[in-house]
Order: structure tokens, then sequence, then C-alpha cells
């Protein structure tokens, strides 16, 4: 189990170090399938891991494997570490499992572009980090990991580096998530200076409530950041830079979720500072309302899925930050699924219209590409939330939970919830019966070409494939009105603390699903039936284009000042008061230096007598002063 | 053994200086003898104990004895970490020279052994007055290399640097002779802490200038620009750790009461040079700018963790301190590749280099990555457990040392992407080469160093001082 674990962890990054250190030894395909096999090993490690948890009672699953001490500093010391308990054997088999199916669809979709090898290092090593991230035993590690994955996903994000867009998105992604690292990192200083540990098991500890606020929200900010929630969102939309499966892995399975992970895991100081946990559910609520919004009027059919994406890590915020951890991260696993599955059929649609991105130009893609839109259909279901693929039995129980929740706020969270189903249903649909319904517009009829039946193809169709089955029948683990095993296995790990009762379960699945289908059913009025030009109102159709201004205001609130402040401190203080007064000063030294130049005797005990002179009034000064 | 080290490289300097070889020889035998060195080191790690802690392959001769000046070397745990940075980057300073082909090769040569010789000297002495000596034979060589082999700017770079850092070495010096005379003894093991404000400010001029710290940076700009890559590296990846040690070794073991006293403007200093450094990094123009500026907030954060006066802080400084050295000189020889072939280093004339030439994509990219203490890397534990200490001093000092993590992401992403990203510049030719294999041979090692160091941060945190030791018991660590 111990082993399962360590070789879970370490097979990506011999992969990434072989890919990179092989170079041009290795073949292009070589590369990718190395990555690939490395991800099945993993999984394989995940479940050999999950499978020796299971031999173990229920209270008996918490297994840390330290293999050195890490870093220490006086009293305060932790190890290389790997945690190995339900909730960490949860996201082992997830990250191993979809990570695995999106390297494998890479193979297809970066067939003949020039640099594989680099693309394949860097898969490898962003599921390295994540595994990382998910597996570490203790927070230093943990914070390790959460750096990895953001310089992973950097690498990824400006992958095609001679796109000046992608570079600049690129660096975003990285200083927006190094701000959350940044508060990440002073929680854990408090956290040092409270007990000298960061070991998982200190957050249960004593502490003042305004300990455990600064240390929650330290937390939060990381958790925030990586997971694109407002107001560290602005990211993610501008990593769609990066190529296709990137977005699949980054943005459905792995990297926006570790927020949710983060929380969970360290769910018992979020419970000793409630108001954080609030304020985690709230700016959930409100980034799945806003992304929702956002998502209507975007024409980049990746967008769209991204701004989807933020919208159901948004639910999945309301969940962790109500206390419904197991719908958390029961959510969080079906997603991986779905959204997945959308951005890789996006990604097959993408390649067949030679790397077009704009929904305006296409359409009709049903008729030309029928496996692609069921699959794309499945997934949209699932997205939405209809019974009975995947989403249905997770969000749901979320909603649940919030109405559980009770109170003024969690019937603010459940309405905001079911509202943005029906914002769900109309965006994922708008772009279903745009990209695929009515007539192939003349771009498409141009361009579209077909896959082949070769290795490509198969590459691209068997991982899309096995993304279908699982949105299909991934929910069905856990019904909860009925059956719970998820929740039976994270319990010893997360505790939930709400428990829905059955009259909420079902209000919230009929709601949820009439909401949804309503969306479905306006999407298919305005798009589908009739294709007609919506009526707009300008200011709004403006403010959401403009994604309510956070980019603008960001510019002009943090990196204008920063890039005004170096300018000044360049111009008005190094150059004038320190580089070249040093200058002014080298000049007078001259001028001093011919005056003075009548002392040079040449002789060496005339220097000698006035260096020791000089140096002894110094010291008499010194003597006395002291 | 500590006297071997010290003396090995002199000697090699000698012969190389002395005896009349042509170019080649003088360039391998000057690299054997910096090889040698870490050989020596390597010995002096194995057979150190670091369990016992303290002072070890001490030697002691009377020098002056009326003074209490004696010849008096030996080392202490962190010091192994110093001198191992000191002869590693020596090492790839001198092998990258020597591919490069400078001018008039013995002196150069025997100037680059001769001042390895003196750093090691500096780490080691255990004598003020020897610790003096040392430390201006090591600004001597700096001088004439920067003066001589320089860019076209040198003779302005080199006034400024010599009048900057003599004036620090006459407040030292007098420093020193008032505090050895009053305590009649110039041994800095013997020596007794004392508590006059006047003799702590001479010290701590002294390296805050050699450091540098803001205001007193005004020399790093031009030095750094003008010197060659290597002589660079040397410059601030070592020789600025002479002054962090001084900092270590000398102003808070021997002074704790000023050192208690003066905390927070020498802390106040210390975060404005880390943010100052950070943005001045961030618009520079150049790439030699970026690392030169980076490396005065660098050195702002060490000096913070020094002042901080506790276990974390302490540790963490240490280790930071082998970071930067290694990182800035690798960073300092990449640009000294990229100028090789470029004739420039100015960031709007290069881009696109990544294409074709992964060789030093990887190799610039990495030690990014590592300078912007990405985590996992060992710059992260640095920097990590000296804000941890900091922060216990005062929680806006860490804040500050937050801010700057994040412009420190800004400033690297933008040197790295400037050289390796988007079109490929006007400076950058379609036939300049990729790393050759000699280039790789000098900055693959220092990276592998740090690498390791990444897996195993612990090597150097728990082997540096002795023990458990409370933040009043800095003292202790030197008797």
């Amino acid at each position: 189990m111990v082993w399962g674990a360590w070789i879970c962890l370490l097979s990506p990054l011999v992969a990434a170090c072989a890919i990179t250190a092989g170079g041009t030894h290795l073949s292009r395909r070589a590369a990718g399938w190395l990555a690939t096999s490395s991800c099945v090993v993993a999984f394989a490690g995940a479940v050999a891991a999950f499978v020796g948890l299971l031999t173990h009672t229920a209270s008996d699953r918490q297994f840390i494997s330290t293999a050195w001490t890490w870093i220490s500093g006086g009293k305060y010391q932790s190890g290389l570490s790997v945690i190995i308990d339900p909730l960490s054997v949860f996201m082992m088999l997830v990250v191993a499992g979809v990570g695995g199916l999106i390297v494998w669809y890479s193979i297809g979709y970066m067939d003949g572009d020039d640099e594989e090898r680099r693309y394949f290092a860097y898969m490898a090593l962003f599921v390295f980090s994540m595994l990382l991230l998910v597996q570490s035993g203790n927070l230093i590690l943990l914070l390790a990991g959460w750096g990895m994955v953001g310089l992973s996903s950097y690498l990824l994000i400006g992958y095609w580096h001679q796109r000046p867009s992608a570079i600049a998105a690129a660096k975003k992604a990285f200083v927006m998530n190094a701000v959350g690292d940044a508060t990440m990192a002073l929680a854990l200083f408090l956290l040092i200076q409270q007990g000298n540990s960061l070991e998982f098991g200190v957050l249960g500890g004593d502490f003042s409530s305004t300990v455990a606020n600064l240390v929650a929200l330290g937390l939060l900010g990381g958790a925030v950041a990586k997971s694109a929630q407002i107001p560290l969102h602005t990211w993610l939309p501008d990593a769609m830079e990066g190529p296709t499966p990137v977005s699949a892995l980054i943005h459905a399975a792995t990297m926006v979720t570790a927020g949710v992970y983060l929380i969970v895991r360290t769910h018992a100081i979020f419970e000793q500072a409630p108001k954080v946990a609030d304020v985690a559910a709230g700016l959930g609520a409100a980034t799945l309302l806003l992304a929702g919004l956002i998502a209507l009027v975007q024409v980049d059919i990746k967008r769209v899925i991204a701004y989807s994406t933020m919208s159901q890590i948004g639910y999945m915020f309301v969940g962790a930050g109500i206390g419904s951890y197991p719908n958390a991260m029961f959510h969080l696993m079906t997603h991986a699924f779905f959204k997945a599955l959308l951005f890789m059929t996006a990604g097959i649609v993408i390649h067949a219209l030679t790397d077009e991105q704009d929904i305006r130009k296409m359409g009709g893609l049903r008729r030309l590409a029928p496996k692609t839109y069921w699959a794309f259909l499945v997934g949209s279901l699932a997205l939405v939330g209809i019974f009975p693929f995947a989403g249905f039995f997770s969000k749901d129980s979320i909603l649940a939970a919030a109405m559980a929740k009770g109170g003024a706020f969690g019937y603010i969270l459940w309405a905001a919830g079911l509202a943005g189903t029906f914002l769900t249903g109309l965006y994922t649909f708008r772009l279903l019966f745009v990209v695929f319904w009515g007539e192939p517009r003349a771009f498409v009829r141009e361009h579209f070409h077909p896959l082949g039946r070769d290795v490509v193809a198969f590459s691209l169709a068997i991982p899309v494939g096995i993304l279908v089955v699982l949105s299909i029948v991934g929910g069905w683990i856990q019904f909860s009105p009925w059956w719970h095993p998820v929740e039976t296995w994270l319990q010893t790990v997360a505790e939930p603390i709400v428990s829905p009762a059955s009259w909420q379960e079902w209000t919230s699945i009929a709601l949820s699903l009439l909401l949804g289908l309503t969306g479905i059913g306006v999407a298919w009025a305005v798009y589908g039936a009739h294709r007609v030009a919506v009526p707009r109102i300008a200011w709004a159709q403006r403010t959401l284009e403009h994604k309510f201004y956070f980019d603008e205001a960001y510019d002009a609130l943090f990196y204008a000042p920063a890039v005004f402040l170096a300018k000044f401190l360049r111009r008005g203080v190094e150059q004038p008061l320190i580089a070249d007064s040093g200058r002014d000063l080298g000049d007078d030294t001259r001028d001093l230096g011919s005056f003075v130049a009548r002392a040079q005797t040449g002789l060496v005990r005339t220097y000698a007598l006035a260096i020791a002179s000089g140096v002894a009034v110094l010291a008499i000064v010194f003597v006395i002063v002291k | 053994m500590t006297t071997l080290l010290i003396c090995l490289p002199l000697a090699a300097a000698l012969i190389v200086w002395v005896l009349p070889l042509n170019p080649v020889s003088a360039g391998s035998l000057s690299l054997l003898a910096a090889l040698a060195e870490v050989g020596i080191w390597i010995q002096l790690l194995v057979r150190y104990d670091f369990s016992k802690g303290g002072l070890q392959f001490s030697e002691q001769h009377a020098w002056i004895k009326d003074l209490g000046v004696s010849y008096h070397v030996g080392v202490y745990g962190f010091s192994v970490w110093l001198i191992g940075l000191t002869v590693v980057v020596l090492a790839a300073a001198i092998a990258y020279a020597f591919w490069a082909g400078r001018e008039r090769t013995r002196a150069y040569m025997g100037l680059m052994l001769f001042l390895t010789g003196a750093i090691v000297g500096v780490f080691t002495a255990q004598d003020l007055l020897l610790f003096y000596a040392f430390f201006e034979a090591m600004l001597i060589p700096l001088y004439i290399l920067v003066g001589v082999w320089g860019g076209p700017g040198r003779l302005g770079a080199t006034l400024k640097f010599v009048l900057y850092t003599m004036a620090g070495s006459l407040l030292m010096l007098a420093a020193i002779i008032a505090y050895g005379l009053s305590q009649g003894t110039f041994d800095l093991v013997a020596i007794k802490p004392v508590s006059s404000d006047w003799l702590f400010l001479g010290f701590v001029a002294a390296f805050a200038i050699k450091a540098p710290l803001f205001p007193l940076h005004g020399w790093l700009p031009d030095a750094y620009r003008e010197s060659s890559p290597e002589v660079a590296a040397v410059l601030s990846g070592v020789v600025s750790k002479a002054a962090a040690y001084g900092f270590l070794r000398i102003a808070i073991t021997k002074f704790p009461g000023p050192a208690h006293d003066f905390r927070a403007p020498i802390l106040a200093l210390a975060a404005v040079s880390l943010i100052y450094g950070s943005l001045l990094a961030f618009r520079a123009p150049d790439m030699r700018g970026v690392v030169a500026y980076s490396s005065l907030a660098q050195m702002g954060l060490i000096t913070m963790g020094v002042f901080a006066v506790n276990d974390l802080g302490l540790d963490g400084s240490v280790l930071q301190m082998v970071n930067h050295g290694l990182v800035s000189a690798t960073l300092f020889l990449v640009v000294g590749m990229v100028e090789r072939r470029t004739l420039t280093g100015e960031l709007g004339r290069l881009g696109g280099m990544a294409r074709g030439r992964p060789a030093l994509a990887t190799v610039l990219l990495t030690a990014g990555v590592i300078a912007l203490a990405v985590p996992l890397s060992s710059a992260f534990a640095g920097e990590f457990l000296i804000l941890a200490g900091i922060f216990q001093r005062g929680w806006g000092w860490a804040v500050a040392g937050a801010v700057a993590i994040v412009l420190a992401a800004m400033y690297v992403l933008r040197l790295v992407s400037a050289v390796l990203h988007r079109d490929v510049g006007p400076a950058v030719s379609e036939s300049a080469l990729d790393l050759r294999p000699a280039e790789l041979g000098v900055t693959v090692p220092l990276l592998v160093c740090l690498l390791a160091l990444s897996v195993w941060p612990a090597a150097i945190t728990q082997h540096s001082f002795r023990g458990d030791h409370g933040a009043f018991d800095v003292a202790e660590q030197f008797k």
C-alpha cells in the first residue's frame, strides 16, 4: 500500500525526467507513450493503495510514510512524507485516472506538433505535481505541490511560446497563483509560530478565534486563486491559450479542483472559523452565478467551457464551505469526468476545423461528426445535471445540503445554486445548438476534415469513449437519498457537518431538474429551433463581454501602480540618487585626486604612514565615542 | 586541512603566474587546482563531525603576540556549506573562463585562483585581523578583474566599486582595531561580546556595503554589468555572501545588545532592499540588470533572516546563501552564454531563443524557476524558513517578504520570456547555436547541486548549527 502510493507519486516524475534527459534520442511517439504509461503505472499504484486501505477497518485508514526530514529550522521540522487515507486515495484515483486518459488523448491531439517531447515532459511533470499536492503528508509539502502545479500550468499554458497571448496568459496564471501561494505561506508561518509544526493534525488543535480565522483566510486565499474563484479568477479564461488537452487537464480534472481538496483536507480549521467557511461558500455562490452569466456571451468554444468550469467549482466551494465535504468531493469526481469529456470533444471539433475556436463560424456539425456530437451531448447533459447522467447525482446533493444548512444564508446559497442550474442549461445548450445544429456555415464546409482511421484517431477516440461511459454511469456510485458509499468512504477524514433530510433532497432534485430542463428549453427555443437573433441589452452585453471588468480593475489597481512605482524608483531614485551620485562621487574623487596628486611622493613609507594614521584616527574616534 | 584549503589555490595562483605556460596548459592547471579544491572540500564535508558541531579543523599559530593576534583558522558547521559554495562556484567560473578564453590567461587564471583562496580564508578566519586581511585580499583581485577584463564602462565601474568598498573596509578596520585593543585580543572565538553601538555600526556599514543593502548599492549595477560573466557570477554568488557571513559571525554574535536595539532599522533597510530590488529587477532593461537587482533583493532577504536571530531565520539564511549563490552564479553564466551569441543583453533585442535551442531553454528555465523560489525548490525552503523566522519578529516583515514572492515571479518570468519566447529578436541570428557541451558542463553541475538541495534542504538546515539552539543562544554556537 505504501509502496503503491510512492510509485503513484514518482512514476510521472521519472517519466518527465527521462523525456527531458532523453532529448532527441527518444522518438516523439515514444515520449507520448512514456508519459501515458507513467500515468497508467501511477493509476495502478493508486489502485494498490486503495485495495490496501480496504483491508483495514474504517477507523484505521490513515498512514503517513516519511522518506526523510525534508526541511527543518530549530524545533520545527517537516518530513518528505505522503499520506495514505481515503481522501488522498480518492484524489489519486481521479488525478491519475483522468490525467492518464488526457495524456493518452494528447498523443493524438498533439501529433505533428514539432515540440511534442517538451509537451509530454510538461504533462508528466504536471501529473506529478498534482499527485504531490494530493498525497503530501503535511502542509508544507502541500504548498510545494501547490506551487509545482502552478509552475507546470505556466509551462503548459505557455506551451506555444511564440504566441505573445499564450505567454501573457501563462504569466498571468502563474502570478495570480503566486498571490495565493503567498497567502497560504503566511497562514503556515502563523501555524509554525503557534505550534512549531505543519502536520495536518495540528489544524484540529485549540486556537484562538483570531488565529483560526487568519489561518483559514490564508488557506482560503490559496484555494480561491488556484480554483479560479472570484476575485482571483481572471487567469482561467485566458489560460485557454494552451493546447486543448491542457485545458482538459488543468481546468477539468485536476488543478482547479485543488482548492476544494484543500478546504476538505484542512476542514478542521475551517470548522473553527465558521465565518471564513461562510465566505468560501459565498464566494462559490457568487462565482457560479457570475461565471454562468459570462458564459452566455462568450464566442470561443473553450472559453464557454472554461467559464462553466468556474461555475461548477463554485458549486463545490458551496459544498465545502457549508461542510458537506463528501458531496463536494463527489461533484469534483463527476465533474472531472464530464468536463474532461467536454474539453476533449471540443478539442476534436477544433482539430477537425483546423484550429478554429470561434463558434460563430461553426454549425451543422451534427451531421458531419455524429459520434462527436453524441459524446458532446452526453457531456452537456451530465453538466446540466439531467437524470441519469453523472452531474445529476452530485450537484443536487450539494443543493440539498445548502438547504439543510438552513438560515437565510443557507437558502440564499440554495437559491443561487438553483439559478445556476438554469444558467448552466442555457449556456451549455446554447453552445451545443450553435456548434452542432443548423446548417454548416461556409467556414465549416470549407475546412472540415474528418478523422481518419489511424493511431491518431484511436488515441483521440478511445479516451473520449471511456469518459462517455464514465459520464453516464459515474454518478450512480452515490444517490444520496438512498445510498452513499462516497460519504461512507470519506467519513473518517471529512465527516460532513450537515445532513439533509429526505424531503430536502427530493425538493432540490425536482427543482434543479426542472430549472435545468427549462434552461435547455430556452436555449432550444432561441438557438436550436429558429436560430433567431437574440434581443440584447447593450450595457448588459458589454458588461458580460468585459467579464464584469475584473481585468481592467486589476490593471488599474495593482499592475499599473506596480509598473508606475518601479518606473518611478528607476528614474526618480536609482538613476539620479544612487547610480549618478556614485558617478559624481567618482568625478569628485578624480578632481580631488589631481589636487592630492602632489602628495604622491612615490615613497611607500609616506603612503603607509598616511594609511596608518588615517586608520588610527578612526580607531581613536571609535574608542572615544563608544 | 583548513590551511590546505586556503593555500592550495594561492599556491596554484603563484605557479600559474610564475611559470611561462601557454594559455591551454595554464587554463588546465587552474581548472585542475579548482577541482582539487572541490575534492578537498568533499573530504572536509565527510570528515566534519556534524553531530558535535562547533569549531573543528582549527589551527592556531601565534602571529603578533603582544596584541593577541594569531593565525587562527577553523570551520563551523555552516561555514562548511559556505566554503562548499565558494569552491563549487569558483570551479565553474574558472572552467567557463577557460572555455571562453580570456586574454592574458595566466594573469586572469591566477587572479581567479587567488580569489578562491582569499574567500575560503574569509569563511575560515577565526581572528579579526586575519579576517580583515582575507577580506581585503578578496577585494583586490576583484578590482583588477573588473577593471582590466571588464566591458567598455569598466573604469567607471571599478572606480565606484573601489570607493564604496574602501569606505566600508576602512570603517571595518577601524572598528576591528578599536574592538581588539579594547578587549586585548583579536581572536574571534575568545573575544567577548560587547555592547558598543558604534563598533557594531562600523561592522554593519562595512557588510551592508558589501552585501549590498539599499541605499549602499550604488556600485552594484555597474560592477555586475561591466565585469565578465564569470566574475559577475562570483561577485553576486559568493562575494556577497562574505557580507552575510560577517553579519552572522560578527555582528549578531559579538554585539547581541546593539543587534537587538538596531533590529528594526536594519530589518527596514533589508525589507526596502528586498522590495526595491525586486521592483527594479522588474523594470531593468537588460538581462544583467534583472539578475543584479534580484541579487540586491535576495541579499535583503538573507539579511532579514540573519537579523531575525532565531532558529528558523538563521537556518533559513544559511540555506538561502547557498541557494542564491548557486542560482545567481548559474544565471550570470547563462547571461554570458546568451551575450556570446547575440552580443547584447538588452531584453528588447532578444527573444525566441527557445526554438531550436532546447538545452539553453531548459537550463535558463530551470535556473529561473529556482530563482523565483517555486515551491519544492531549495530556494523555496530557504525563503520559507527565513520568512517564518522573521514572522515571529513581527508579521509585517513577513508580509513584505510575501509581496516579494509575487514580485519575484513577475521579474523572473519577464526575463525568461523576453529571452526565450515570443518572436525571434533582432539580435538573435538563426545560426546562434544551442549550448555547447562545455557550457552544459559548467551549468549542469550547478543545477544538479540545486536540485539535490531541493530534494533534501535539511542537509543544510540540520547541519549548520549545533543542536537545538534557542534565539538567545546564538553566541553559544561559537564557543
